[in-house]
């Protein structure tokens, strides 16, 4: 019988007996510290599935246009994968099926002023993330079939370039109702995020990323190496949640 | 235990208390005629200060308010108690008439405290009356002086209400008292010096050390031949207390031990069960009362001399091991297994994560501890849970590592018992792996 092991959890005992306050008019007498150490599941981060269906990106055309505009931003060459090869597209899925593709983090109410833009120096948007990836890639594709005949996705790699950098520098309006300079923004902001966040989140795949620019990944302490200045390391990188 | 084993040990009670003659020696409350049976505990007023002092005192070496304080108020009873017989809860000790123990003489106290024969029966061994039974007069004396000090508070506790039939009559424990209470009082050993055998009366008496640290039988006592030796209770391991000099106390000094009991540190880190009686008992005891319980300790034979063998390390999973420990542990550990002075345990020469059983380790890995916090070293600090981030494999070959680096060495850990203690602790299953 091990009659004792309820009654000796340290957990137990101290959580629900500080054995030092006996009034119990006063407010109650918090002693030494929370007991569980366990992760509190909010803060856990979501875990992307792999393999599995897209949720947002669902519609062909659309995820061939972001996979090619991707792949244009971080081509496949010697020092890496593609983007889309690095799973940049479920990266950005799983985001805009969360609170980022819904602007959780936005205000997202009117007024709507005419030069608040400018005002806050910063494009401001009544739509979701969501909402400005399906309207950009749609006026994109639209764009392109109109003046070169095509989807952006069929047109050649020196075209595409040719079209992302008039939409960053601000000579390519796709749509009234798209601002493209900031639309071309947005997704080179994704991008690099699915290209070099933690795999857990669906992109940088198998580290690619990381294993690029030398990245030694989700580490807690550097002290071992903190008084080799100037040497290269070649720390194998290590992510949240390792297969190893 | 299966439900068969509970029938037979039920059919072993009964016969044990046909074996009447027998039976009146252990049962027997001779030994409480040295208290008063005319004056009950509500109606003391002014007990003798000094000896309230020293009640208090062997009052913290017991440890009663481990047990007996919930939320209800100190004292007051209703800590939940769960055996594999079923749930108990510990009963109202306050000087209340109705709830408490009021009505109680001395003597109906000393016959509780000594002999687990209390007001509404005999008690279960879930109050370590076993241990008590070696309480002194003097020291019961005292206690019952305390006793009347304490705020009385109306509580009133079912204790039995949780157990089952037959468990429920507390009859029953007739039985288990004829099989296995020794009603002999502590008695000093002619081998043992002064000082050892102060020790031996802190640790068999109030401390109920043996209670975790022996193992026990099928029927819930404790195995004399392997006293102090170690014992599994649930999802903790209390380990070996005894000289063995690898997973034992032989490698220690008397003022290492005397360290670790008063503040919780000394190398190893007190956590779980050791942590809450450092806390509540043995932080309160005076420095020669703690010498006196490590130098006993330390006269103890060892129980084993055996030492496993050091995994290797050249082995691919403890190469694995080996990075798993520098990015996740190394920062409170220490790269060599150092630890963080008073705060974090170190590993590298540490016996307590080299035993056979790495129950404690496994158990702080998937739910995380808290060092215990002392009057000497307050910090308490937190070891994280890895559940949600390593598998069992994982888990197993981090620990082996650990136990197998800087000079230790242990036997393997299985991933299946992380598997086992994952489920009984109700640890989380780690997200899924990139």
């Amino acid at each position: 019988m091990k009659r004792r092991e309820a009654l000796l959890s340290l957990g137990a005992a101290v959580a629900a007996a500080p054995a030092v306050s006996a009034d119990t008019a006063r407010a109650e007498v918090v002693r030494n510290y929370p007991q569980d150490m366990a992760l509190d599941r909010a803060f856990q981060p979501p875990s992307v599935r792999v393999g599995g269906p897209l949720t947002v990106l669902t519609d062909d055309s659309e995820r061939r246009t972001i996979g090619a505009i991707f792949d244009r931003l971080i081509p496949a060459d010697e020092f890496g994968p593609s983007a889309t090869e690095a799973g940049c597209i479920e990266f950005l899925d799983a985001q805009l099926a969360g609170p980022f593709g819904q602007g959780a983090a936005l205000y997202r109410e009117g007024p709507r002023a005419p030069d608040e833009d400018k005002m806050v120096q910063k494009a401001q948007f009544i739509a979701t993330p969501r909402e400005r990836y399906a309207t950009g890639l749609k006026a994109l594709d639209a764009w392109a079939t109109n003046k070169h005949g095509a989807p952006f996705a069929d047109l050649e790699a020196a075209r595409q370039d040719e079209i992302l950098a008039g939409m960053e520098n601000g000579d390519i309006e796709l749509a009234p109702e798209v601002n493209t300079k900031a639309f071309f923004e947005l997704m080179l902001q994704n991008v690099r995020e699915g290209y070099f966040s933690d795999p857990i989140y669906g992109g940088n795949k198998n580290m690619a990323g990381w294993k690029m620019i030398g990245f030694p990944g989700a580490r807690y302490d550097y002290r071992l190496y903190a008084d080799r200045t100037g040497q290269k390391l070649d720390l194998e990188p290590v992510n949240l949640i390792p297969k190893d | 235990m299966p439900r068969w084993m509970k029938i037979t040990s039920f059919i072993v009670f009964v016969a044990a208390i046909g074996a009447g003659g027998w039976s009146w020696k252990k049962l027997n409350t001779a030994r409480s005629d040295v208290a008063d049976d005319k004056v009950v505990l509500a109606d003391i007023t002014s007990p003798d200060p000094e000896a309230v002092k020293r009640g208090e005192y062997v009052m913290r070496t017991a440890d009663c308010a481990a047990c007996h304080t919930a939320d209800k108020g100190v004292f007051a009873g209703a800590y939940r108690i769960s055996t594999p017989f079923g749930d108990l809860l510990s009963s109202n000790i306050t000087p209340d008439r109705e709830s408490g123990i009021g009505k109680m003489t001395a003597r109906d106290f000393f016959n509780a405290v000594r002999q687990g024969q209390g007001s509404k029966g005999l008690l279960y061994p879930a109050m370590p009356f076993t241990a008590y039974a070696k309480l002194t007069d003097q020291d019961m004396q005292d206690l019952w002086a305390y006793m009347a000090t304490v705020k009385p508070v109306a509580n009133k506790v079912d204790e039995n209400a949780g157990m089952p039939f037959p468990f429920n009559v507390r009859l029953v424990m007739a039985g288990w008292d004829v099989l296995f209470f020794d009603n002999s009082g502590f008695s000093a050993e002619n081998h043992l010096s002064a000082l050892e055998s102060r020790g031996k009366y802190l640790v068999d008496a109030g401390g109920h050390c043996s209670a975790c640290h022996s193992p026990r039988n099928s029927l819930g006592a404790e195995i004399d031949s392997a006293y102090l030796q170690g014992g599994r209770l649930g999802d903790w391991y209390a380990p070996d207390l005894t000289s063995s000099p690898h997973a034992g106390l032989g490698a220690r000094s008397a003022a290492e031990i005397t360290e670790y009991l008063k503040t919780g540190e000394a190398g190893p880190v007190a956590t779980g069960p050791m942590a809450e009686a450092i806390e509540h008992s043995l932080q309160y005891m005076t420095d020669e009362d703690l010498q006196a319980i490590a130098t006993y300790l330390k006269s103890l034979p060892a129980a084993t001399d055996e030492k496993p063998p050091m995994i290797a390390a050249t082995t691919p999973a403890m190469q694995r091991g080996a990075l798993r420990y520098e990015v996740n542990c190394a920062a409170c550990h220490g790269v060599a297994g150092e630890g963080m002075g008073g705060m974090t345990a170190a590993f590298a020469g540490n016996h307590t994560l080299q035993s056979d059983d790495a129950t404690n380790l496994i158990h702080v890995m998937l739910v995380g501890g808290r060092a215990a916090s002392t009057h000497a070293k307050i910090t308490g600090a937190g070891m994280p849970s890895f559940a949600w981030k390593m598998d069992d494999r994982q888990i197993a070959e981090t620990l082996d590592y650990i136990r197998n680096s800087w000079g230790n060495s242990a036997a393997p850990v299985e991933a299946a018992e992380v598997g086992r203690l994952r489920e009984s602790l109700r640890a989380q299953s780690p997200l899924p792996q990139h």
